[in-house]
């Protein structure tokens, strides 16, 4: 077990399995497309641009260096936490008014947030690798790597 | 966080428990950056124009606060209408909820411009002015070229800081997040600014990017603006001795650029498709065109027939003033279709017509099967220029 400490964002705690890339986001991007509204709400990346092309990213801990992007994201990133399609926490490099919008909008209107954490270090790439099991506090801004 | 008394009052319930929400989400906002305070805006402008189908925490949110009584407490306008009555996929699978929506923002006190150039004229900021707006591409326009101050916000906090009057004062709304990041250097003979806005967009992602000085027009700064902030999450950037926070270099920068990058005319003309001739169809207008870029356009269309279907995208007030010229009827005559919609939203669920060819960077990076062409590019795929 390794504790990385990042910086609080949203509050609240969860884990999951780890869903890592060193590409930005693009939710709108991604989760505006049929396949994704069609005929239910689906959160496969559908970002043709993206390395993690075609993942589900719905209850993972997401590890991503930043934002980019529509001003959709908020409402895209709230729409799947009220959908319960999200990722069950998100890590990432840089937070972002979009990415925290979505989050605070989810647990202010509908109870259902999920914790942010800032990480801001390159090494956030080598101590979390795709598929470890990881557990973020949101609260203090710590990372349990397993 | 600091709250004055209003804001406190409003926070506590006084005005009600939705604009209690609405507060609460705002100060939750600013406190996620660390804000100081909570500071009065000038105007809005909201993202969240497309009724699309299976999107139902937006709607229902827009309805409690309509619900209530409360409107906008400042000048707001919105985005474009994504096409919805142009087929029967658009009305009834992706945007049904068009109807609705546009009710409920009517309701709420919104300005109904329904485009994203709405800093031309439906809602003009000043150089200084603080403001809550949201799509990226307008966001950028107001920071880089008319030096107003405002966040990247979401859809959705756009609305809330729009209801209550005030946003959080952190990030572009502080001169210390105004301040040049990156230095760009052009080695370009024949500009294409919404090539150079993507890939610009690709490689600073979330900086300040500092141009060297290039006389760009104002609509090239608009498509190129458009482009940055969809291949990147670029809130600002500076054009050395052209736009009005960069009078100089030295002026614009706190010591020497954190990095610099150099972008050459290979790399512009990268961004082209190689076979043109392939585009099923060809549009124009991401962000949304002016009455002038639509007449120089509308020129090379008089007297000939588009090759393959073309679409004109416009402000719609724009659009007015093009419908008073008479080369709008040549450009009808010659097969080009021009609207008043989102291209983006139109587009999005189609059938056929896989290959679009498309002058604007923004499009290429939403619209699944977008090719970029330049201008002259996109011309001679409708057959319309050697």
């Amino acid at each position: 077990m390794m504790v990385l400490k990042g910086n609080p964002v949203i509050k609240g705690r969860a884990s999951g399995t780890a869903l890592v890339t060193k590409m930005p986001m693009n939710f709108t991007a991604s989760f505006t497309k049929p396949k994704n509204l069609l005929p239910f709400w689906r959160t496969l990346v559908q970002d043709c641009n993206h390395d993690l092309f075609n993942r589900n990213i719905k209850g993972t801990v997401l590890v991503y260096p930043a934002t980019i992007g529509s001003t959709y994201t908020g409402m895209v990133l709230l729409e799947a936490m009220y959908q319960g399609a999200a990722p069950a926490a998100i890590i990432v490099q840089n937070a972002d008014p979009l990415l925290v919008a979505g989050s605070i909008l989810a647990d202010v209107w509908f109870d259902k947030g999920k914790p942010v954490v800032e990480y801001p270090s390159e090494d956030i790439f080598d101590k979390i690798k795709t598929g470890a099991r990881v557990e973020v506090n949101g609260d203090t801004g710590e990372i349990f790597v397993s | 966080m600091k709250l004055e008394p209003e804001q406190e009052s409003m926070r506590s319930g006084e005005n009600g428990r939705i604009m209690a929400k609405a507060m609460e989400t705002v100060v939750r906002y600013g406190e996620a950056f660390g804000a100081k305070r909570l500071v009065p805006i000038k105007s809005a402008h909201l993202a969240g124009t497309f009724g699309i189908g299976p999107f139902r925490a937006y709607l229902q949110i827009l309805g409690q606060i309509a619900s209530e009584g409360l409107k906008v407490r400042v000048p707001t306008t919105v985005n474009p209408r994504p096409g919805y009555n142009l087929n029967f996929i658009n009305r009834r699978i992706a945007f049904p909820k068009q109807e609705p929506l546009e009710e409920l923002l009517a309701a709420i006190g919104t300005t109904p411009n329904y485009s994203c150039v709405c800093y031309e004229k439906a809602n003009v900021p000043s150089f200084g002015d603080r403001l809550a707006w949201a799509e990226s591409s307008a966001v950028q326009f107001a920071n880089s070229v008319l030096g107003a101050r405002t966040n990247r916000n979401s859809i959705l906090m756009d609305v809330c800081c729009a209801i209550t009057g005030f946003t959080p004062e952190f990030g572009y709304l502080l001169d210390a997040h105004r301040r040049g990041q990156m230095l760009v250097k052009l080695d370009i003979k024949k500009m294409d600014a919404p090539a150079l806005g993507y890939l610009l967009g690709e490689r600073v992602v979330d900086k300040v990017p500092v141009l060297e000085h290039y006389p760009f027009s104002r609509i090239e700064l608009k498509n190129m603006g458009g482009s940055m902030a969809a291949s990147g999450g670029v809130a600002l950037f500076h054009v050395e001795g052209l736009t009005p926070e960069a009078p100089g270099m030295n002026s614009v920068f706190d010591g020497p650029p954190e990095t610099t990058i150099t972008v050459t005319q290979e790399d512009l003309d990268s961004m082209r498709l190689h076979r043109p001739g392939k585009a099923d169809m060809v549009v124009f207008g991401c962000p949304q065109m002016t009455c002038a870029e639509a007449l120089g356009l509308a020129e090379k269309f008089a007297g000939k027939k588009a090759r393959v279907p073309t679409w004109f995208c416009m402000v719609p007030h724009e659009l007015a003033l093009f419908r008073e010229h008479v080369l709008y009827g040549k450009t009808l005559d010659a097969g080009v279709m021009v609207l008043e919609y989102c291209p983006l939203g139109a587009l999005s669920l189609r059938l056929g017509k896989k290959h679009i060819l498309t002058p604007s960077g923004k499009l290429l990076y939403y619209l699944k099967g977008a090719d970029y062409g330049t201008e002259d590019d996109c011309l001679r795929a409708c057959g319309v220029m050697q």
